[in-house]
């Protein structure tokens, strides 16, 4: 557990996009000037004909990306994850309308941009794009399940919503042997008192937190959900009866995002009590996202709280 | 391909009038919708008869191979009854389903959507055919293929600021496989769109940005069909404004921003002319 070292999510992103645009003629890569912040510019050096840089124009880009897939074309869309929801609606009547082939990989996403301050943070857009029929989403651990989930995903047909951060990535999947499936739930480590479920990189908080619960006795289930739609509802009802307790972790707003996503499946399949770990508010500026996943509470800490409330 | 590609030949007065048959029977055709829904957009769809008729049946180029046929997008959706009207007298829609628009158990949506024979992209919500028009046509270019992808819009669309992000962007690619085509009828939803935000000032701005301009009367069939030749020949992106009138040639909207009227008005209408 919490082997291997810290890399960066969008390195793995750019890297893999290249390997990927080998083996398959038909992806196109396109951004709205931020080629280099998300490293999708490594797939330009590449493959130069294949990468439009289309300017800072979402909205034109979702539906340019619409149209490349209409004619056979398997477009990679890839902006901000803030300022793709400019292009909500776009996404909405153009790509999920047609159910186009289209997927939408985003950077910076949660409190990753930490720089930026709280213009660029987005925590609504897992509540936005999972509320748009056809469009399905992952949400990556780590770089490692970057470089082994993007094969698939890009090899799904249908609208995708594909949500990543920036640089910090520290290591959760790496030293784990599995296939990636959209749709499934992966467990990362066994209990049997309390279960916690959570995507992307705070699961690393969520493993931090099993490890303390442990030595208080209390066993602990880490669960990797990076479908959050279709949600794998067979291993979340399994650990809801296995363990009758459920604490989810997100760097999102706690309204609407992966923690209701799992709450919805466990009221219709094994209802048991819960606890959401999460943002509640926009970030303020800092020197890294540590710092604001401290700041905003997505911490060990607070997860072992939340376990506690729910254990006692 | 079958028929379109026309290369500028001149039109005969027979063939004219076989469209202009065609057009008038569509034009009273979406007139007579509105007996069967009354939420239609009548004042809108009239506006776009003409060109329409000239696209689809003198222009556009049908085919299975999505690259290489030409690509219909009705950005301006709400004129979609137009469209099902001129898809019926290519043969595409069926009459009775023309008179279920906008029924549950019916074929025709309130909005274009692809599911419907002869429809390119679902539209519907304003401001977004440019953008995927500029996809469909990059996407043809870097295939090699020879399909060409016509646009329509609305002037009141012109509001939508991703039209500005899309009319800079098909300046930027160069592509001169696409021609769009704003309609000036002068109204949008709520007033004339002159009271709402300035009109008159657009060819100047897309003739600035790096588009060829071409102007032609939208209800004159023969003058649309020659514009879009002479549009398609310029080698570059070109739009042309066509000059049209809301609820042309029904005299009870004709001209204002009223999209409808009530079920007698049409049918006394429809029996006078």
């Amino acid at each position: 557990m919490l082997q291997g070292s810290f890399s960066s999510i969008r390195e793995a992103f750019g890297k893999t996009l290249v390997k990927l645009g080998e083996k398959d003629n038909d992806i196109v890569v396109i951004t709205a000037d931020v080629g280099d912040s998300s490293r999708a510019s490594y797939f330009k050096e590449k493959f130069p004909d294949r990468y439009f840089n289309i300017g800072i124009s979402e909205q034109d880009m979702v539906n340019f990306g619409a149209g490349l897939s209409a004619v056979g074309k398997k477009p990679v869309v890839v902006g901000f994850a803030m300022f793709l929801m400019r292009a909500w609606e776009q996404m909405r009547n153009s790509i999920g309308r047609m159910n186009l082939n289209v997927k939408v990989f985003v950077t910076h996403s949660g409190y990753s941009d930490s720089g930026d301050g709280s213009s660029h943070q987005a925590l609504e857009d897992i509540a936005l794009m999972r509320v748009i029929p056809n469009f399905k989403v992952v949400i990556p651990a780590d770089a490692a399940e970057v470089e082994r989930s993007m094969p698939v995903v890009l090899e799904e047909k249908g609208p995708l919503y594909y949500r990543m951060g920036r640089d910090y990535s520290p290591p959760i999947t790496s030293s784990l042997d599995y296939k990636f499936e959209i749709g499934k739930a992966y467990v990362i480590k066994e209990g049997d008192d309390l279960t916690l479920i959570g995507a992307g990189v705070v699961l690393w908080d969520a493993l931090k937190a099993a490890e303390e619960l442990e030595k208080m006795g209390i066993s602990t289930a880490v669960v990797n959900v990076p479908t959050i739609k279709p949600m794998d509802q067979s291993t979340i009802e399994y650990y809801a009866r296995k363990t009758g307790r459920i604490v989810t972790v997100e760097e999102h707003n706690v309204i609407g995002g992966v923690g209701s996503a799992v709450a919805e499946t466990v009221v219709k399949t094994y209802p048991v009590p819960m606890r959401f770990v999460g943002a509640t508010t926009y970030g303020r500026s800092a020197r890294s996202q540590r710092e604001l996943l401290d700041y905003y509470g997505i911490t060990p800490k607070n997860i072992i709280n939340s376990a506690l409330e729910l254990i006692k | 391909m079958e028929k379109g590609g026309r290369d500028g030949i001149p039109i005969s007065i027979e063939e004219l009038n076989k469209l202009k048959e065609m057009a008038d029977r569509a034009r009273r055709n979406v007139i007579k919708m509105q007996f069967y829904d009354q939420s239609i957009h009548v004042g809108s769809s009239l506006s776009s008869i003409e060109i329409l008729t000239a696209l689809e049946m003198k222009v556009i180029r049908d085919s299975n191979d999505p690259i290489n046929k030409d690509w219909l997008i009705l950005s301006k959706g709400h004129a979609a009854p137009a469209l099902y009207a001129v898809l019926h007298e290519k043969g595409l829609i069926k009459e009775e389903e023309l008179w279920k628009i906008q029924d549950i158990s019916g074929l025709l949506q309130g909005h274009p959507e692809t599911f419907i024979p002869g429809v390119d992209m679902s539209t519907g919500s304003l401001g977004q055919g440019l953008s995927f028009g500029i996809g469909v046509a990059t996407g043809i270019k870097i295939s090699k293929g020879t399909g060409r992808v016509f646009v329509i819009m609305g002037d009141g669309e012109q509001d939508e600021g991703e039209i500005w992000e899309a009319m800079t962007h098909a300046v930027a690619r160069n592509l001169d496989n696409l021609v769009a085509i704003i309609e000036m009828n002068g109204f949008q939803l709520d007033e004339s769109t002159k009271d709402v935000k300035p009109k008159d000032f657009l060819p100047e701005v897309w003739r600035a940005v790096g588009w060829r301009v071409f102007h032609c009367d939208g209800h004159d069939i023969a003058g649309v069909i020659s514009t879009v030749d002479e549009a398609i020949k310029t080698r570059k992106p070109a739009v042309i404004f066509a000059d049209t009138k809301r609820g042309k040639g029904f005299t009870p909207i004709e001209n204002t921003k009223r999209q409808r009227t009530v079920p007698d008005v049409a049918r006394q209408f429809l029996l006078n002319s």
